[in-house]
């Protein structure tokens, strides 16, 4: 008797655990996949793609759904095309913006930069000084905190563009936006070519003042979709032309913000590897798009701490930078102030918001509405433990990759 | 030109006779093809009648197993007998292979859970993020100016986020404009 119930719970024992532990695995599997199954080749080339755009629903603003004609492909797919008028005033803007972009890079300016961003722990105002020598390097001095600051990256690298206008950024744009010409006007007592930028449901997302001269971005103001202000930009004075004050002195007079030699970015040559090399880690992100921003850009840089893993999502408009790391954060985060935001509880330190969650630590730096940040905060791993599932999940793609670290 | 046919075999077994024999004998004497099958069925006659000669009871070891079977008379048939040890190690046997499987299953299981829990087994390194790297790393690739020490930057913080009403800045936006004659593709 003893023999068949020991029997019995053995047979028990052994079906229901690989069971149990088998359903838990697929569960635990399909919940990482899902998080990563946009993790491939296709989808980053869908972005790449110059696809078709979004129909314009009825509630488009008039102008904007006026321009626009929906057709029917031969396959039945909606497209939207534009008029010939909206066409050629969006391949106007379009252009505008493209040479906006080369003139930030090719122009030689110094000026005051004031940048007021709305952020998910109020409104944070730079004023920078900014030296830039055409076709070289730009030197940002930021003179708001007690002292001032010069930024400047040790792999001789430094923003290329102004106010965010690149020709990266200005490519995303094109594909997630509806840019128009405006007309002419002036920013800060400059004449000025005006672009308007549109999300496809004719709400105005973006305005820029382009030098009328140069066309040299001059001033930036974002709007969220509830119409409110989220940013604004602008230079309050700047000269075009020769450099007048020599930006080294600058760097003399202040402690400089510069990366250490061996935090040097190494740029991945595909995004979508990067982030399937951190599920394998265990790491699971949302894939190649989060909250509407497609990944474009991924790096690593090796710091004191471990290597840091940068990921770069941007439609254009708005830019998130994640930077994932091993460990957790430190007890005492001087500088950071603490925040619940979806509870998870964050640290915020201007437009950045740093928190740690199975044994990630995860900063987020945003150039997006507060509403954004929140939402991507909400939609990456967050901090507390594990469930059951995504631990054994976890637990399994580790078994895994110690079985066979090249899988 | 008909040949034997089937007439062939009986020819060859010497089962035809009389003016069928002749016949038969006259037809293979003009047909190369009915001789040669003749031939052919001949030899194979003669190979089977070889076999035939076969005895079983002069190979070696059928002699000795029919002596065999003739000395302890005939066998009943009788089932095997069940060996109640040979059954309970066989269970036995089972009950390990059962047991040592959910171990493995249950070793595994507890390895995925506890190399689930976090990263490095509890000892990762304590990180307040470089901001200023990240930072210039972030303005680098969005083009923008890097927000340094934010800290100081921050201004007093409202319950909640300010932003300016939009209809003023589009004001400013429009007094900025020109005419709107004026405002048209260049």
């Amino acid at each position: 008797m003893n023999r068949h119930l020991g029997l019995l719970v053995s047979a028990v024992v052994t079906v229901t655990i690989p069971g149990l532990l088998a359903v838990l695995a697929i569960l635990g599997h399909e919940h990482a996949v899902a998080g990563t199954e946009v993790v491939s080749a296709t989808a980053l080339g869908d972005e790449s793609a110059v696809g078709p755009l979004p129909m314009a629903p009825a509630s488009t603003n008039q102008a904007v759904r006026n321009s626009m004609a929906g057709v029917q492909r031969t396959s039945g797919l909606p497209v939207t095309v534009f008029s010939d008028v909206a066409a050629g005033q969006q391949a106007y803007a379009m252009r505008l913006l493209a040479r906006a972009a080369a003139a930030g890079q090719a122009t030689t300016y110094q000026g005051v930069e004031v940048t007021s961003q709305s952020g998910v722990d109020g409104t944070v105002t730079v004023v920078s000084q900014v030296w830039h020598q055409g076709g070289g390097l730009t030197l940002i001095r930021t003179t708001t905190g007690a002292t001032p600051v010069v930024s400047y990256d040790t792999g001789d690298r430094s923003p290329a563009g102004v106010f965010g206008v690149t020709s990266a950024q200005v490519t995303l744009l094109g594909k997630h936006y509806v840019a128009a010409y405006r007309g002419d006007g002036s920013a800060n007592g400059m004449p000025a070519r005006i672009v308007d930028v549109y999300r496809f449901d004719g709400s105005l997302a973006a305005r820029f003042w382009l030098d009328a001269r140069t066309l040299v971005p001059l001033q930036r103001e974002d709007f969220d979709p509830a119409d409110k202000l989220v940013s604004d930009e602008l230079f309050t004075q700047v000269r075009f032309g020769p450099l007048t004050e020599r930006p080294t002195a600058a760097t003399a007079e202040a402690p400089a913000l510069a990366s250490s030699p061996e935090s040097a970015w190494v740029g991945a040559g595909s995004p979508v590897t990067v982030v399937a090399s951190l599920a394998k880690r265990g790491v699971r992100l949302p894939g190649t798009v989060l909250v509407g921003l497609p990944l474009y850009a991924a790096a690593w840089s090796g710091t004191g701490a471990g290597q840091v893993t940068d990921l770069e999502y941007s439609d254009g408009l708005s830019v998130i930078s994640l930077f994932v790391q091993r460990g957790t954060l430190a007890a005492s985060m001087t500088g950071w102030e603490p925040l619940r935001l979806d509870g998870i509880r964050v640290y915020v330190s201007g437009h950045s918001v740093t928190w740690a969650g199975r044994g990630e630590v995860y900063t987020l730096i945003a150039d997006a509405p507060p509403q954004t940040v929140a939402e991507a905060v909400a939609a990456l791993p967050g901090g507390g433990q594990p469930g059951l599932v995504d631990r054994l999940g976890r637990g399994f793609d580790r078994l895994a990759h110690l079985v066979d670290p090249f899988a | 030109m008909s040949h034997l046919g089937t007439l062939i075999s009986a020819l060859i077994d010497g089962e035809l006779a009389g003016a069928e024999l002749d016949r038969a004998n006259a037809h293979l004497a003009g047909c190369d093809v009915c001789r040669t099958e003749a031939a052919q069925l001949r030899r194979l006659k003669r190979e089977l009648s070889a076999l035939g000669e076969f005895d079983a009871a002069d190979d070696a070891v059928t002699r000795r197993l029919l002596a065999m079977t003739l000395q302890s008379g005939p066998v009943a048939a009788r089932p095997l007998a069940r060996q109640p040890g040979r059954r309970a190690r066989r269970r036995r046997g089972r009950y390990v292979m059962w047991s040592a499987m959910s171990i493995v299953v249950v070793g595994v299981g507890a390895a995925a859970f506890g190399m689930g829990g976090s990263s490095s087994g509890g000892n990762e390194p304590q990180i307040t993020p470089q901001l200023e790297v990240f930072d210039m790393q972030h303005a680098i690739t969005s083009g923008d100016v890097p927000f340094a020490d934010p800290s100081s930057t921050r201004l007093p913080t409202p319950p909640t986020p300010p932003t300016l009403p939009k209809a003023s800045k589009r004001a400013s936006v429009r007094a900025s404009l020109r005419p709107s004659a004026e405002a048209t593709r260049p």
